[in-house]
C-alpha cells in the first residue's frame, strides 16, 4: 500500500475551493518560488523544525538525540541538518512541543479516517477536500489510491496544482476531480525560470489540457512585489485566461502575504523577500482591475498594508 | 470594524450609545433619556415597603447565593431597604390571614397606593415604577423560623463556597409566565377562573387560599391599569400639542381595555404584555431575574399582521410600538445605577425573548413579526430583551442569512442561537411531553423549559467538576486547607490502575453533589414555605388546580438545576492522567501530585508534558472527548436521581455563569497543565487555547457529548474574526456552519466577532468603545463594563482563535 507524506491536514479551510474544506498540505514540489508562503512543503522528506516561542530550555531533546545533532545556542537551538536522522526522538522528548518533524506518513485509511470527519460540514456548505502542498502530483500514485475513496465516500474533491508536472499523471487523477486550482504566476518564460527554477511551458500547456478536458478552473496568481506584480504580467496572464481556458470559473489575484517568514527561519533556508512590504489597498486594486477588464471573473484578496 | 466604531462616535454624543440612525425621533428620545441615569428626574430604583414589623425582609440572601459577590452583601443591602422602607397600611384582619393572602393584599396595598404612576414624555407604552423590594408579610415566629433556616443554609452554603465546590439558592425568576393566557382571556379571565375555584365547594382548603390569592392579585393588575389610565388622561387634557394629546388618549383606552379584557390590536396587546410583566417583576421583588415573555413574534403575530391588514398600522408604526415597548425592560437596571450603569457581569437580568423556531408540524415558523424584530434588535442595540434565535433543520435560507448578516455587522453578536433538534432531544430526555416540545423556550440566558406551566429553575446550583479532581487526587482534602471535604478515595499514589483513579474521581464527584443538593434543598423548602408569589403563580399552569404556589411546586412541570462548571477542565485532567500516568507512564502518579500541591513551582518540564502531550477535549479526538462524556453523562444521571422537598427533580445544564473565574483561585492546580488561579473552563467551551483543529472540530466536541442529560442547555461561545465576514461567499460558510452544528453540535451557540486587537484598543481606551456589545457565557454585557478578569478572558479567547 502506498502512503502519503503531508506537512499538514488543515480543517475548517474557506481559502482553497468552495465551502467549507479539508486541505490535505503534501510535501514535496518540484517549483523553488522565491517567495513560497510554505516552504516546509518545498523537500519531499519531512524536515525537523524548532519554535523559539515554544522552547522553555528543558534540554531534553540534547538528551535524546542520538547523532548530536542539535546544539543550543545563545542565539536559538542549531540543527545539523546533515546528522539529523529525522527520527523524531527529540520532538517527543520536548515538553513544551517546541521541536516537530514536519511531515506525516499517512496510509489512504488513517487520511479517509481523518478527511470523513468534517463531513456534514462539507455537505452543508458544498465544500469537500482540497489536496494542496507542496505539490499534490509528486505523490501521484498515492492521489490514485485517496481520490477514488474519496468519489465513493461522497466527497468531492479540488485539486491544488502548480502545473509542472507530467501530463500523464494528471489524467490518471482528473477523472476524480471536480474542481483544478491552478496557479499562473509568470507569464514570461525566462522570469519564470528565474523566479520559480521551472519553465511555464508545461504549465501553460497542462493549463489548456485541463481547459480542453472539460475541467471547471480556478486560476490563482500570487501578487508578488518584484516577481509578478507588474501590470504586462497581469496582463498577459488574463489574455491567456481569456482566449485559452474557457473552462475557468474564477481567477483569484492573491496579495502577498509575509506569514511565510518565520518558516524560512525555522528552517534555516534563505528568505529573499525578507524586507519585502505588504502591498497598499490601492495597488491591489488597480491590479485587480487591470485583471477585471479581461477576465472579469477575476477578484483579488489578502492582508494590505 | 474600528472605523466603525469610530464613525458612531463622531455622530453621537456619548449618552447616544450609537443606536441605528434609522431610529424615530420619539425613539431615539426615549433611548437617550433611559441612558441619561445621572439627569433624568424619573428613576425605576428600588421602592421598599414594609409592614411595619421590626423583622422587615425585603430581599432573601439565599435568593442571591448563587452570585456570591452579591450575596455577601446583602445583609448590609437589607438593613438599608429596611431603613428606607415605606410603611404600608394594612387592611383589617391582615395578620389572621394565610401567608400567601397577606402577600397578595400586601402588594395589592403598594400598588393600589404606593407604586407611582409614571408616564414618560413621548412614550407610546406605559409603566414605568416596578423594582420593589416587598416585605416577605412574616409575622413575628415565621420570620424567626425562617432566619433560622436561612442561617442553617448559609452555614453549609458557605462551606462548599469557600473551598470553590460551588454554590446554590432559590433563585427567582427564569421562567416563560403564560402570558398568551393573559392575550387570550384577559386577568379578568383569570380572576373569573380563580373565583370560580374559591366557590366550588369541592375545593380544598389549599386551593382556595390560592385562588384567593390570584383573585386578589388579579386586582391589582385592574387597579394598576387603571391609575395609569387615569394619568394618562390627566397629561391628555394638559397637553397642548394635539399628535401627543390623541396619542395620550390612546394609551389611556390600552390601558382601560387592557391587561384586564383581551386585546385586539397590536399596541393593546404589547401594552397588556408590559403591564403583566413589569408587575411580576414588581411582585418578585428583586425585580426577576430571567422572567422571560417567551416566543413573542409567534403569539404577538396575529395582533401585528390583523392591524396590518386592517391599515390599522404601517409596518413602520408597528415598529415604533414595538420599539417603545422594548426600551422598558432596560430599566430593570435602574435599581443598580448608582453603582454604575455599566452593566456588568451582575446585572444580566435575562428578559429572554425567543424568536423563529418551529411550529406543530415542524415547519419554520419565523414570520413577518421576526424579521421585524430582528431589525429592532438591531436598530434598539440595548441589553433588554435579550433574544435568542432558534434555528432547526427547516428554518429559512432567509432567516439564516439575516442572522449571519447581523452577527457579521455587530460587534458582538446581539443574540444567542439555539438549536431546537439538540436542545428538544434535551427535554425529551426528561420527560417532557412530546406534543409541548417544539413550543418550548428558552430563559435566563439559554435555560430550555416548557413556556406557561414549567417552573424549572436554573442556575440554581453550579457545581465545580474540576473539583472532584482536586480531591480524587488527595484522599478528599482540598489541597489549600488540608481540610476533609470529601470522602476518603484512598492515597492516589496506592492505585493500580486507571479505573480505580476514575472511580475515585466519580465518588468524589457524587460526593459534592449530593452535598450541594443538600444544601440547596433547604433554600428551597425555605423559599416554598416563607416566600409565596401568588401573582406569579396566576401566570404559571398547573397552580390554580394544585392549590400550591409556584414556588412550592405547583406548577405543572417542575425541576432545578445543576449547572456543571468546568467540564473540559476536568476531562483535560482525566485525559492527562490517563494518558500520561497509566498508558505510556511517563510520568508518576506521586511526581504529579507534589507538582499539583506546589503548584508546579519548579515543575515547569512536567507541567509543559501535561499541557503539550495529553489529548485534550475540543479537538474531535475521541480519547478526550470519551471521557468528557463519560464525566458529563456520570453526574447529570446522577443529579437526575434528586428530588427536593417541593418535588423539584434536579437536572444538569451549563451554564458557568462567571463561575469559571469565580472558583479559579479556590481550585487546585490541575494536570491538564493549569496552575491554580487561572481560569476554569466556560460551560462547554475547550479550555482555552487548547482547541487547536478549528471550529468544526470543536463543534463536534461539543456534539460528542452527548447533551441530552443536561437538558437545561449547554452554553457554546465561538469566536470569528470579522475578516469571516467580511464578504458574502465568506458569510455563506458560516450560514452552513449553523447548518452543521444544528446536527453534530451542542444546544445553544454564541458567535462573537471581534478581533483581539479591538478588544484591547477598548480595554485601554474604554470611553471609546463604551457601546461594544459582547456575550459572555449566553448574555450580552457592555464589554467595557466588565471586570478586567472577564475582559482578559475575552481577549485570550480572542487571540487563540485561529
Amino acid at each position: 500500500m502506498t502512503t502519503g507524506l503531508a506537512f499538514n491536514l488543515q480543517q475548517f479551510s474557506t481559502e482553497d475551493g468552495p465551502g467549507i474544506r479539508t486541505t490535505a498540505f503534501m510535501k514535496g514540489c518540484p517549483l523553488r518560488c522565491a517567495w513560497c508562503h510554505n516552504p516546509e512543503g518545498m523537500s519531499p522528506h519531512p524536515d525537523l523544525m524548532w519554535y523559539d516561542v515554544r522552547c522553555v530550555g528543558a534540554r531534553e531533546c540534547l538528551r535524546a538525540c542520538a547523532e548530536n545533532a542539535l546544539t543550543l545556542m545563545p542565539g536559538g537551538m542549531q540543527i545539523d541538518r546533515a546528522r539529523c536522522t529525522l527520527c523524531g526522538k527529540c520532538a517527543d522528548a520536548c515538553p513544551a512541543a517546541a521541536l516537530e518533524v514536519i511531515g506525516k506518513e499517512w496510509t489512504p485509511d488513517a487520511l479517509m479516517e481523518q478527511l470523513l470527519k468534517d463531513k456534514v460540514f462539507y455537505e452543508t456548505s458544498g465544500g469537500g477536500i482540497t489536496f494542496s502542498g507542496g505539490e499534490p502530483m509528486q505523490q501521484v500514485d498515492f492521489l490514485c489510491e485517496v481520490l477514488p475513496r474519496c468519489q465513493d465516500a461522497g466527497l468531492r474533491v479540488t485539486l491544488d496544482t502548480c502545473g509542472a508536472v507530467a501530463w500523464k499523471r494528471y489524467a490518471r487523477v482528473l477523472p476524480f476531480v471536480d474542481l483544478v486550482l491552478l496557479d499562473l504566476k509568470i507569464m514570461d518564460a525566462a522570469r519564470h525560470q528565474a523566479a520559480t527554477g521551472v519553465s511555464n511551458e508545461i504549465i501553460l500547456d497542462n493549463a489548456r489540457r485541463i481547459a480542453d478536458a472539460g475541467k471547471t478552473m480556478w486560476i490563482r496568481t500570487p501578487v508578488i512585489p518584484g516577481y509578478t506584480d507588474d501590470r504586462a504580467n497581469i496582463e498577459a496572464i488574463a489574455r491567456f485566461i481569456r482566449d485559452a481556458l474557457p473552462t475557468v470559473e474564477r481567477w483569484d489575484l492573491l496579495a502577498y502575504t509575509n506569514l511565510g517568514k518565520p518558516k524560512y527561519h525555522r528552517l534555516d533556508m534563505p528568505y529573499a523577500l525578507e524586507d519585502a512590504a505588504l502591498f497598499t489597498h490601492d495597488e491591489m486594486e488597480a491590479l485587480g482591475r487591470v485583471a477585471a477588464e479581461i477576465v472579469p471573473v477575476a477578484r483579488w484578496s489578502g492582508a494590505t498594508r | 470594524m474600528v472605523d466603525h466604531l469610530e464613525s458612531c462616535q463622531m455622530i453621537a454624543p456619548p449618552l447616544l450609545w450609537s443606536a441605528a440612525p434609522t431610529l424615530s425621533l420619539r425613539v431615539k428620545r426615549l433611548r437617550d433619556e433611559y441612558w441619561s441615569f445621572y439627569q433624568r428626574e424619573f428613576t425605576n430604583e428600588v421602592r421598599a415597603y414594609t409592614t411595619g414589623a421590626s423583622w422587615y425582609i425585603g430581599y432573601s440572601i439565599w435568593s442571591l447565593t448563587n452570585v456570591p459577590e452579591v450575596a455577601l452583601c446583602q445583609p448590609g443591602f437589607r438593613s438599608y431597604l429596611s431603613a428606607a422602607a415605606t410603611r404600608v397600611k394594612l387592611p383589617d384582619g391582615f395578620w389572621r390571614e394565610p401567608l400567601t393572602i397577606r402577600q397578595a393584599l400586601f402588594f395589592r396595598e403598594v400598588v393600589q397606593r404606593h407604586l407611582p404612576a409614571r408616564i414618560l414624555d413621548g412614550e407610546l407604552v406605559v409603566g414605568s415604577n416596578f423594582s420593589t423590594a416587598l416585605s416577605r408579610c412574616l409575622n413575628q415566629d415565621e420570620a424567626s423560623a425562617r432566619d433560622k433556616q436561612e442561617q442553617a443554609f448559609l452555614k453549609k452554603w458557605h462551606a462548599l463556597n469557600d473551598v470553590g465546590i460551588g454554590n446554590c439558592g432559590a433563585v427567582p425568576g427564569h421562567l416563560v409566565p403564560d402570558y398568551p393566557k393573559v392575550l387570550r382571556i384577559g386577568w379578568k379571565g383569570i380572576q373569573a377562573e380563580a373565583q370560580c375555584v374559591v366557590e366550588d365547594p369541592a375545593s380544598t382548603i389549599e386551593q382556595r387560599e390560592q385562588a384567593r390569592a390570584i383573585v386578589i392579585c388579579a386586582d391589582a393588575v385592574r387597579i394598576l391599569a387603571d391609575r395609569y389610565e387615569e394619568e394618562s388622561y390627566r397629561l391628555a387634557d394638559a397637553e397642548m400639542n394635539r399628535e401627543r394629546k390623541a396619542e395620550l388618549r390612546e394609551i389611556a383606552h390600552n390601558c382601560a381595555k387592557s391587561p384586564w379584557l383581551p386585546p385586539d390590536t397590536f399596541p393593546e396587546a404589547l401594552q397588556a404584555l408590559w403591564t403583566t410583566h413589569m408587575l411580576l417583576m414588581a411582585a418578585e421583588s428583586y425585580p426577576g431575574p430571567g422572567v422571560s415573555p417567551g416566543r413573542v413574534d409567534q403569539y404577538l403575530y396575529p395582533y401585528f399582521q390583523a392591524d396590518l391588514d386592517a391599515g390599522r398600522l404601517t409596518r413602520e408604526q408597528a415598529k415604533e410600538w414595538l420599539e417603545c415597548w422594548w426600551i422598558k425592560h432596560n430599566y430593570a437596571y435602574d435599581y443598580q445605577g448608582w453603582v454604575g450603569t455599566n452593566q456588568g457581569i451582575n446585572a444580566s437580568f435575562g428578559q429572554l425573548i425567543t424568536l423563529g423556531g418551529m411550529n406543530a408540524d415542524g415547519s419554520d415558523a419565523s414570520n413577518d413579526l421576526t424579521y421585524l424584530m430582528l431589525d429592532v434588535i438591531e436598530e434598539m442595540n440595548l441589553l433588554e430583551p435579550k433574544p435568542n434565535i432558534r434555528v432547526h433543520a427547516r428554518t429559512s435560507d432567509r432567516l439564516l442569512n439575516r442572522i449571519v448578516e447581523m452577527l457579521s455587522r455587530a460587534q458582538g453578536s446581539p443574540f444567542l442561537i439555539n438549536f431546537d433538534e439538540n436542545a428538544i432531544a434535551g427535554l425529551r430526555w426528561e420527560g417532557l411531553p412530546e406534543n409541548r416540545l417544539w413550543d418550548y423556550a428558552p430563559v435566563g440566558c439559554l435555560e430550555n423549559t416548557l413556556a406557561g406551566d414549567d417552573r424549572s429553575g436554573t442556575v440554581d446550583v453550579n457545581l465545580n467538576l474540576a473539583k472532584a479532581v482536586e480531591l480524587a487526587l488527595n484522599n478528599g482534602c482540598d489541597m489549600a486547607t488540608g481540610k476533609q471535604i470529601g470522602p476518603r478515595t484512598g492515597d492516589p499514589r496506592e492505585f493500580q490502575d486507571f479505573a480505580q483513579f476514575s472511580d475515585a474521581f466519580k465518588q468524589q464527584l457524587k460526593a459534592i453533589l449530593e452535598r450541594i443538593i443538600d444544601a440547596n434543598d433547604i433554600a428551597d423548602a425555605g423559599r416554598a414555605r416563607w416566600e409565596p408569589v401568588p401573582y406569579l403563580s396566576a401566570l404559571v399552569g398547573g397552580c390554580l388546580e394544585s392549590g400550591k404556589d409556584a414556588n412550592a411546586g405547583g406548577a405543572r412541570y417542575n425541576f432545578l438545576t445543576v449547572e456543571g462548571v468546568a467540564l473540559a477542565t476536568a476531562a483535560d485532567s482525566i485525559a492527562a492522567v490517563k494518558k500520561l500516568v497509566y498508558d505510556t507512564r511517563q510520568i508518576e502518579m506521586g511526581q504529579l501530585v507534589d507538582a499539583l500541591k506546589a503548584n508546579f513551582e519548579g515543575c515547569e518540564n512536567l507541567r509543559q508534558t501535561l499541557l503539550n502531550k495529553a489529548p485534550k477535549y475540543g479537538n474531535d479526538d475521541p480519547y478526550a472527548d470519551e471521557i468528557a462524556r463519560e464525566i458529563s453523562r456520570f453526574w447529570s444521571e446522577q443529579a437526575f436521581q434528586y428530588v427536593s422537598p417541593t418535588g423539584k427533580r434536579y437536572r444538569g445544564g451549563y451554564l458557568s455563569w462567571n463561575y469559571w473565574i469565580a472558583y479559579a483561585p479556590t481550585t487546585a492546580a490541575t494536570p491538564d497543565g493549569r496552575r491554580r488561579g487561572q481560569y476554569l473552563s466556560n460551560a462547554v467551551c475547550p479550555v482555552n487555547g487548547a482547541d487547536r483543529k478549528g471550529p468544526t472540530s470543536v463543534i463536534k466536541s461539543v456534539g460528542n457529548l452527548d447533551l441530552r442529560t443536561a437538558p437545561n442547555g449547554a452554553s457554546h461561545t465561538m469566536s470569528f474574526s470579522p475578516a469571516m465576514m467580511r464578504d458574502p461567499e465568506q458569510r455563506q460558510k458560516l450560514v452552513a456552519l449553523l447548518r452543521a452544528y444544528a446536527q453534530v453540535g451542542g444546544t445553544a451557540l454564541q458567535v462573537n466577532v471581534i478581533d483581539a486587537d479591538t478588544l484591547r484598543e477598548a480595554q485601554k481606551h474604554p470611553d471609546e468603545y463604551r457601546n461594544l456589545l459582547v456575550r459572555v457565557t449566553g448574555y450580552n454585557a457592555y464589554f467595557v463594563g466588565l471586570g478586567k478578569e472577564i475582559q482578559d478572558e475575552i481577549i485570550a479567547r480572542e487571540s487563540h482563535r485561529i
